[in-house]
């Protein structure tokens, strides 16, 4: 197994650091085109998601990721240092007359997360939160 | 130019909005919101220098469409990417932004 690991402060700005790495892992392992563009947006989402829900912008906090390769898949752990979260809503959302009407132009990111990769868990405790994604190489278990 | 990531072309009631930076995002998402206030009733939002949209982007954007519709503005993209047009459908932007062709704003010109 290869091992990847970014660790960025907690400002938007480096997400484009971690973007940038998981655009030269999925090369590196032979990803197709879309399936990178699918994983840039998925960990672009779950970065952000760190950055602002888990560590609340707080800059001296890290957000940790790590491209984990094997013959199989790319698994990628995205850790905050926040305080962990209640529950986290995978569930369809859409832009719909009623979030234009409200102006409540937010909440997309794990909706996308979850339908661009294989498979995605979430695991919190009061040490922070670590959102876990995974990708399946070609002929492999989806 | 109205900012740093839109360079603005009009004619007639049409605007384009061409978009310049590569990613539509938490950074760039201020600079390209603020053009949503010089709107025309033709606005089309060009993509076509646009690799990367994530959903801070895609809130943005919603506020053109707010804006269009307070204004009772067509808004429309122009030169999506297949997987921004995949983006678009998912999260069923692509109802309130339809996609227009660049040859489709040649009777305007």
């Amino acid at each position: 197994m290869e091992r990847v690991l970014v660790n960025i402060p907690s400002n938007p700005v480096f997400e484009r650091v971690v973007r940038a790495s998981a655009d030269e892992v999925g090369q590196a392992i032979g990803l197709a085109p879309d399936r990178i563009e699918d994983l840039k947006l998925a960990v672009s989402e779950a970065v952000n998601n760190a950055i602002e829900h888990g560590n609340h912008s707080q800059a001296t906090k890290l957000v940790e990721v790590v491209f984990l390769l094997d013959h199989e898949k790319l698994e990628v752990r995205i850790r905050d240092e926040g305080e962990g979260a209640e529950r986290v809503d995978f569930g369809r959302r859409v832009v719909e007359e009623h979030n234009i009407e409200t102006g409540m132009h937010r909440g997309f990111g794990m909706y996308l997360i979850n339908a661009l990769v294989d498979d995605c868990e979430v695991s919190s405790s009061q040490q922070g939160t670590v959102m876990t994604l995974r990708l399946y190489r070609e002929g492999y278990h989806r | 130019m109205t900012n740093q990531v839109i360079n603005r072309e009009e004619f007639g009631d049409v605007a384009v909005l061409h978009i310049t930076t590569t990613s539509v995002d938490a950074i760039s998402a201020a600079a390209i919101e603020a053009a949503c206030t010089d709107m025309r009733p033709i606005t089309v939002l060009d993509f076509a220098d646009v690799a990367f949209i994530n959903s801070a982007g895609i809130s943005a954007l919603l506020k053109f469409v707010v804006s269009a519709r307070k204004s009772g503005y067509k808004l429309f993209a122009m030169n999506v990417s297949p997987h921004h047009q995949k983006i678009f459908k998912m999260v069923e932007m692509s109802r309130f932004m339809p996609t227009i062709e660049e040859r489709d704003l040649a009777a305007y010109r």
